[in-house]
């Protein structure tokens, strides 16, 4: 009874701390900036509706910008929003299946085949991931301007390949080693040279590994800002937390649609971690027993 | 020629050629790069004359006094951010490794800070912060804790704690999840044969529990200390660097020294610094805890 | 092509010498077992035979072709392992005939061959099931298809049987007898179990510390062990061998140290011709077809096998006889076998 009680009492504590700042932004963006600007606020929407988001997503179109009658200030960046949506998928999605082939073909040499250079190679893997992003991003960025790519979509995927690549190849590491090692010899024995090995025996039965290192390269580069905030400089390339983070720096955008804006912007993220919460789970702590 | 490597060679390089080429143009080489740039004077403004000047970018910058205040915002932040995650996440652990109903949808909830993207984690909080229309104000003052509404973002003996705060709240499940794991790989037989020796709650948790949670432990500090460490998104989106120099950390000197003053001869230097700065700090970190784990 | 020889094969990790300079030749049709406990390095000569070990020093032929740098994809040798190894995400059908598929065997005849081959295995209710529906009998089956289905010429099995409760044991041992008689191809066969090196086996090599102690038929080995290594691991129980309490034929030369065996087997009544060896017996201990007992003769222990009708009961003396000429004399200090 007693420890019904205490579970009970530290799950609200728990759901409070962890859901209740997303409640409130969820609460917020859908309320008319005269409703949140309300002291003390509404907890609920009094009026609960999407006019803050059909708002965003019409920014571009000027016809209908005339006759919205708002209750706000939406800056002349909104219209940037649906492009930058669709830039962060488009980035997101590269470098998410490229990662998959790469990572595939990477894991699979480092954890099964006995090559010279093997430990090198996965030090250097490694190695690459404890470089902080920051110390980075000085070099990369000239770098890319040398190569005349600031502010392209390309530029964007390849950094986030590199960001993304070392946590995903030992991911599927860690999965591959858990993979019967005479299933490989019986596929050898069978005929398969090492890409038959891979695509035969690797491939289906890692599925689960696969969907962890998707997700985990998708939602990295779907939330990265750093990167992008340096490496693209217009709304040709620019992700959408660029965009958001100029509706939050600039003091005249209404809060409604700041908080709209976030809304949008965490809606695919959670959204995918909740569909594919145990595949992702499994991946994250790939290798976190073993150290 | 080629015939001196083996089959299973030829295959390996093949396999690795993608992945090493992107860390090698991405990572490798503009890290060598970067230290090339930390030796000389390079200003963008100033594109045609770039002299070598050696280690003076990097001694500049060891005595500079906006150094000074960012390793000491960067000390505080890291060690609040990294102390009170791991905590968290330790208590956050022993719940979700109990079993109940419900338990299945706490674990669900758990990956929302998780997923939710840095620049929403930031904007989030400034919305509860916010002095005027904020949640935090409501409810201390509902709560009877405040008497009148607060610029918390404001108050520079607070700044640095509340962006921590939203920091942490992120931080926190991926931290949560590892000491999970760790947790589950304990036999319950160590649990039955303390509770046979007569072994309290707490004594349960002292003695069993804590020992076989250190290789997590010290993954968690390792992890969230890289990762505090650098951190930038937070102190752009919610202060950037104020008020005053309240929140002016390594991460954002680098991007103002950078960005703002095109100075990339000394960002670089710095750069390097920081992340010298990171390896030590691991290393320190493994040795302590890792010294009986490999 | 069918016959192996083994030229020096040389397996090294690191530091450690897993198999050292091993010569085996093994013809075109032999069933050799390579037989010895863990570790002896009999697995790691089978692989690379098979060529999923890399070989560090030595040549490998099949027939006179140099196969040593040769993936093993490309030499064309079928293999049975101790884990079945079935895909589980193939069903029987698909396991079977994998092998075919690889090498562009067109599907109708894939299907033609498996059918064939499932016959042969009385597989074929189960073709449409995966591995993980099948007990471990039915999969020892399947793997033993997806070998034979390509009709190579060598066959390499490392511990097949070991996965299987006993009873099924026997009845794949013998199926993989007739299966060698029947296609008459070059068997080489992984065991720690002397029962089945034995039984399969048309020649044995015992193995130890990566070396081969003894290359011979199992009559050979049985009969003339080359050490005291090899007189031990066969036979069970193990053969009795003593530095003293046991007669020394006659024809050792006076004064050298040896040590001398005695199969548990190797006992009859006292009779003409025979050493009589006086005991009491300290433990009894029946199997049913006969008895096996613990004799103390003097300072020394014997364990015996002897018929059910000699009817010994613990406690009481008894006199054995024992054939000089069935004793095994071994060098004390090489452990090598002392021939007359």
């Amino acid at each position: 009874m007693q420890r019904k009680l205490m579970l009970g009492f530290f799950s609200v504590l728990f759901v409070l701390y962890v859901a209740g700042p997303v409640l409130w932004l969820l609460s917020s963006s859908l309320q008319q900036e005269s409703e949140i600007t309300a002291v003390p606020p509404n907890w609920l929407p009094p009026n609960p509706g999407l006019h803050n988001f059909t708002a965003i997503f019409t920014a571009g179109d000027s016809a209908e910008y005339a006759n919205r009658g708002l209750s706000g200030f939406l800056p002349s960046g909104a219209a940037n929003l649906l492009p930058s949506l669709y830039n962060s998928l488009q980035v997101g999605l590269w470098v998410a299946v490229l990662n998959l082939v790469f990572a595939l073909t990477a894991a699979y040499a480092i954890a099964v085949i006995d090559f010279r250079g093997r430990r090198a190679t996965l030090y250097t893997v490694l190695a690459t991931r404890v470089i902080p992003d920051i110390a980075l991003v000085v070099p990369l960025f000239l770098v890319i301007r040398n190569l005349g790519l600031i502010n392209s979509i390309g530029a964007l995927v390849v950094t986030y390949l590199a960001v993304t690549l070392p946590f995903t190849v030992f991911i599927l590491i860690s999965y591959f080693e858990g993979i019967p090692r005479d299933l490989y010899r019986a596929s050898r024995i069978d005929g398969c040279g090492h890409w038959g090995a891979l695509r035969h025996v690797y491939l289906p039965l890692s599925l689960p590994a696969l969907v962890a290192a998707l997700m985990f390269a998708f939602l990295t580069s779907w939330n990265e800002f750093l990167f992008a905030l340096v490496l693209t400089q217009s709304a040709a390339a620019q992700t959408l937390p660029i965009i958001i983070a100029g509706f939050v720096m600039d003091f005249t955008t209404s809060f409604s649609f700041v908080n709209a804006a976030g809304v949008i912007a965490i809606l695919p993220p959670v959204l995918l971690a909740v569909l594919f919460q145990r595949y992702i789970v499994a991946g994250l702590t790939a290798g976190a027993v073993k150290g | 020629m080629l015939a001196r490597f083996s089959y299973d060679d030829r295959s390996a390089a093949l396999l690795v050629l993608p992945v090493m080429a992107v860390l090698l143009v991405v990572a490798a080489f503009p890290i060598l790069y970067s230290f090339w740039v930390s030796l000389h004077d390079i200003v963008l403004t100033r594109p045609l004359r770039r002299p070598f000047v050696g280690l003076e970018n990097y001694w500049r910058m060891l005595g500079d006094a906006r150094f000074h205040t960012a390793v000491l915002r960067t000390t505080v932040y890291t060690v609040v951010t990294v102390g009170v995650t791991t905590v968290l996440a330790v208590g956050v652990a022993l719940l979700l490794n109990e079993n109940f109903r419900g338990n299945k949808l706490l674990n669900t909830l758990l990956l929302l800070p998780w997923a939710t993207p840095s620049i929403v984690n930031g904007l989030m909080w400034k919305w509860i912060y916010d002095p005027t229309y904020g949640l935090l104000n409501a409810v201390l003052l509902k709560l009877g804790l405040i008497e009148h509404y607060r610029a918390w973002l404001g108050d520079p003996d607070l700044t640095l704690l509340l962006i921590s705060n939203a920091a942490i709240w992120k931080q926190m499940p991926l931290a949560a999840l590892l000491l999970i794991v760790t947790m589950k790989a304990i036999p319950d037989d160590l649990y039955r044969a303390a509770k046979v020796d007569g072994a309290t709650v707490v004594q349960r948790f002292v003695h069993v529990t804590l020992p076989a949670l250190r290789p997590g432990l010290m993954l968690v500090l390792v992890y969230e200390t890289m990762i505090s460490i650098r951190h930038f998104d937070l102190f752009l989106i919610m202060t950037q660097g104020g008020p005053g120099d309240a929140s002016y950390t390594l991460s954002w000197l680098i991007y103002v020294e950078t960005f703002r003053s095109l100075r990339f001869g000394t960002g670089a230097a710095l750069s390097y610094l920081l992340a010298m700065l990171t390896f030590l700090l691991s290393w320190l970190f493994i040795r302590a805890f890792g010294e009986r784990n490999g | 092509m069918a016959a192996i020889t083994c030229q020096g094969l040389t397996k090294r990790y690191g530091g450690v010498t897993a198999v050292q300079a091993l010569d085996l030749a093994i013809a075109e049709g032999e069933f050799m077992v390579l037989l010895g406990p863990s570790g002896c390095g009999k697995t790691t000569t089978l692989n690379m035979i098979a060529g999923l070990e890399e070989i560090s020093d030595g040549t490998l032929l099949f027939d006179t072709r140099d196969v040593t740098r040769l993936p093993p994809h490309k030499r064309e040798v079928a293999m049975v392992f101790q884990s079945y190894a079935l895909y589980p995400n193939k069903t029987v059908a698909q396991n079977i005939g994998f092998p075919l598929k690889l090498r562009g065997v067109a599907p109708a005849e894939i299907a033609r061959a498996v059918a064939e081959v499932a016959e042969q295995l009385e597989l074929t209710a189960l073709l449409e099931r995966r591995p993980n529906q099948l007990s471990g009998g039915q999969r020892q089956r399947v793997a033993l298809g997806r070998a034979i289905v390509r009709h190579p010429s060598v066959f390499l099995m490392d511990e097949p049987l070991s996965n299987l409760d006993a009873t099924l044991r026997l009845s794949m041992r013998s199926l993989i007898k007739r299966l060698h008689h029947k296609l008459r191809a070059t068997f080489v066969y992984v065991t720690h179990d002397q029962a089945e090196a034995l039984t399969l086996a048309d020649r044995i090599a015992v193995m130890q510390g990566g070396v081969i102690q003894q290359l011979d038929t199992p009559e050979g080995i049985y009969e003339r062990p080359a050490n005291t290594f090899v007189a031990s691991f066969l036979g069970s129980p193990q053969i009795n061998l003593l530095r003293q309490g046991l007669p020394r034929p006659g024809w050792v030369p006076a004064g050298r140290e040896v040590v001398i065996g005695l199969r548990p087997e190797d006992v009859a009544r006292p009779g003409d011709g025979l050493v009589t060896l006086s005991g009491r017996v300290e433990l009894v201990s029946p199997l049913g077809s006969e008895t096996q007992l613990e004799l103390s003769v003097g300072e020394a222990t014997l364990t015996l096998r002897v018929p059910k009708d000699w009817r010994v009961a613990e406690g009481e003396t008894l006199d054995v006889g024992v054939d000089p000429a069935r004793l095994h004399v071994f060098d004390a200090a090489t452990t090598m076998r002392i021939a007359p």
